[in-house]
């Protein structure tokens, strides 16, 4: 996998939904390889900053460059960097009316313009590798939360990105699902994929995350590797954050 | 008594054929009130049904003369053995009328084949259309391989309805999905326009629609893009099919959640990949039974082209008894035509039930 040194760059990023501000001047950089996990209270913006680096959201003001291209009104930049950041998102959005396996070889066979075979042949390692392969015939309808939300990670993966998001990958699912998920994303992340979490999962981020941002009302508060973060956090907002969450 | 009923389907729910008998005592004959509600309600339907075979087939007359008719005391079938060529293929010329037979079944052909799910193909359909219709044109029309040309006006019965209603269909059905498409345009200019232009519409009776399309639309339009007024009355009925779909298509479109497109925006799917291979077709799935049900109504209004002067099914029932003598046996004429229109729309809601069957066992 080659991987420039600079992943994705985030420079004095604002965000608005009509007048209401909810980024304030984020700056973020990410290196190759990378993992983070970005954490913080319910609408701090957590959710909004990941999905404004495929641009599921526009932003206002400031620059996002992943993997040296800028994200701007070109359609063609934004295209680009969709075909190399894969997205898992809260409540999986898989393709309801196709199977298993059409939804993992969609994409790379429009979008990569792979051939059928190909595209099978490697939607089913990805499946295999999510512990799911004997599935791939099955509708998603018929698969568990866990079950889904595993195919919606090999789905990403089958276009080969060079980054993934996870948006609250977990926060839907039932707690005897969760590890199954959890699972799956920290063999990833030891395979040196770069990736940005959006988790409440603060033991995934303590064995996973290079680095925990911390994010409150629209604003990064605190970015710090895991140790120091859970064990030392700086910030009155983080610690109140954390003693709500590590509380019970 | 009634709750152990309850509490044996419970525990052991018998086969269908062991609880047949019980159930009919437990649903119709539980009380007094309703073994009397029962009785008067079969006996009700079996003087109807036995009044209508007595009607339909025991003092019927299935040939000869209106004298014939007159004398016997129940249907006059003979009306309909005598003209069922009128009512089938209306004015179109007695010698000919194998071609119209013919279009029309080529023209039944390409409709069922549309219908299979195997030719769902941006690359079979049009070659099914182009040959469907291009033989019922040449047929019809003739002026190839020595048929003498048969000019729309004569065109008639039931290839003209089936014309009519399948063109309306083939033209509409696209034209809403662009409508529905341009509908939800993020530009405000474009949603706006064909919102205005789909009230608009709406906003006509039909009838009004196919008299600007057959009268007005030749004034207002330089002549070589006139053509013959059947097209035109085609496009106007295909257009007003096609806002009445495009807010039912709109309606499933809605109904889909969000993460859908997004799901495809972050896997790099343009606009058009993520229109057709996730948005429509779960938006037809989910719009299915009012688009079943816009598609029957589409085909009872095909009977509004008489007023244009065009001899559709119904039309050319309404010249067979008119004339001949045959003038009091117009039930028959219209029993006749009614179950032409059953076996249709049957056969289309049939279909609704099996395409939502089909595409169920995908969304369980």
């Amino acid at each position: 996998m080659k991987q420039p040194s600079t992943a994705v760059e985030v420079v004095n990023l604002r965000k608005f939904y009509g007048s209401h501000q909810v980024l304030f001047d984020v700056n973020l950089t990410v290196a190759g390889g990378e993992k983070i996990v970005i954490c913080g209270p319910s609408g701090s913006g957590k959710s909004t900053l990941i999905r404004c680096l495929n641009k599921l959201e526009d932003h206002q003001s400031g620059t996002i460059r992943v993997l040296g291209t800028e994200l701007n009104d070109e359609i063609d930049n934004i295209n680009e960097v969709r075909r190399e950041v894969g997205m898992v998102f809260q409540h999986f959005n898989l393709f309801p009316h196709l199977t298993v396996l059409e939804n993992c070889v969609l994409a790379p066979m429009l979008v990569r313009k792979q051939d059928r075979k190909t595209a099978e042949a490697r939607a089913m390692t990805y499946l295999e590798r999510v512990k799911i392969p004997q599935k791939a015939g099955a509708y998603p309808g018929e698969l568990s939360g866990g079950q889904q939300q595993r195919v919606a990670i090999a789905r990403a993966l089958c276009m080969k990105p060079e980054i993934m998001l996870f948006d609250e990958p977990t926060s839907a699912l039932d707690p005897e699902m969760i590890s199954e998920v959890l699972e799956v994303m920290t063999e990833l992340a030891q395979d040196g994929m770069t990736m940005l979490c959006v988790t409440h999962e603060m033991g995934f981020a303590r064995k996973v995350a290079d680095r925990v941002v911390f994010m409150d009302k629209g604003s990064i508060v605190e970015e710090a590797p895991p140790s120091e973060f859970f064990d030392n956090p700086r910030h009155e907002r983080s610690k109140a954050f954390l003693s709500q969450i590590l509380g019970h | 008594m009634k709750a152990e009923t309850t509490l044996t389907d419970i525990e052991l729910p018998p086969t269908q054929q062991a609880k047949f008998i019980p159930d009919l005592r437990r649903d119709y004959f539980s009380t007094t009130g309703r073994s009397l509600v029962t009785l008067v309600c079969l006996a009700l339907i079996a003087y109807l049904v036995w009044s209508f075979i007595d009607w339909a087939l025991l003092r019927s007359v299935w040939a000869g003369t209106p004298e014939d008719c007159h004398k016997a005391s129940g249907a006059c079938w003979a009306v309909v053995t005598d003209r069922y060529r009128l009512i089938l293929f209306g004015l179109y010329p007695y010698e000919e009328q194998w071609r119209s037979a013919l279009a029309c079944l080529a023209i039944l052909a390409t409709v069922v084949l549309s219908c299979i799910p195997l030719f769902w193909s941006a690359r079979l359909l049009p070659i099914i259309w182009l040959a469907g219709y291009g033989t019922f044109y040449y047929l019809m029309k003739g002026g190839i391989f020595g048929l003498p040309i048969i000019l729309e006006t004569q065109w008639g019965g039931l290839a003209l309805t089936t014309f009519v209603f399948s063109s309306t269909f083939v033209i509409g059905m696209p034209l809403a999905i662009i409508l529905a498409l341009l509908r939800r345009s993020k530009l405000p200019v474009i949603s706006s326009l064909t919102a205005l232009f789909i009230d608009g519409v709406r906003s006509l009776p039909l009838l009004s629609i196919l008299f600007t399309a057959a009268i007005i639309l030749p004034f207002a339009l330089p002549d070589f893009l006139v053509g013959d007024k059947l097209y035109r009355v085609i496009l106007g009925s295909a257009l007003f099919f096609a806002v009445y779909q495009a807010e039912i298509l709109r309606s499933g479109i809605q109904s889909l959640p969000a993460g859908q497109e997004e799901a495809a925006a972050a896997l790099g799917l343009n606009y058009w990949q993520t229109i057709s291979r996730i948005i429509l077709p779960q938006a037809f799935r989910l719009a299915l039974p009012p688009t079943i049900n816009q598609v029957v109504i589409a085909f009872m209004e095909t009977s509004l082209i008489v007023i244009l002067g065009f001899f559709e099914v119904t039309a050319s029932g309404n010249a067979a008894f008119t004339a001949g003598g045959w003038n009091s046996f117009f039930a028959e004429v219209y029993f006749f035509v009614a179950l032409i229109y059953f076996t249709f729309t049957f056969s289309l809601s049939r279909y609704g039930a099996y395409l939502e069957r089909s595409l169920k066992v995908s969304s369980r």
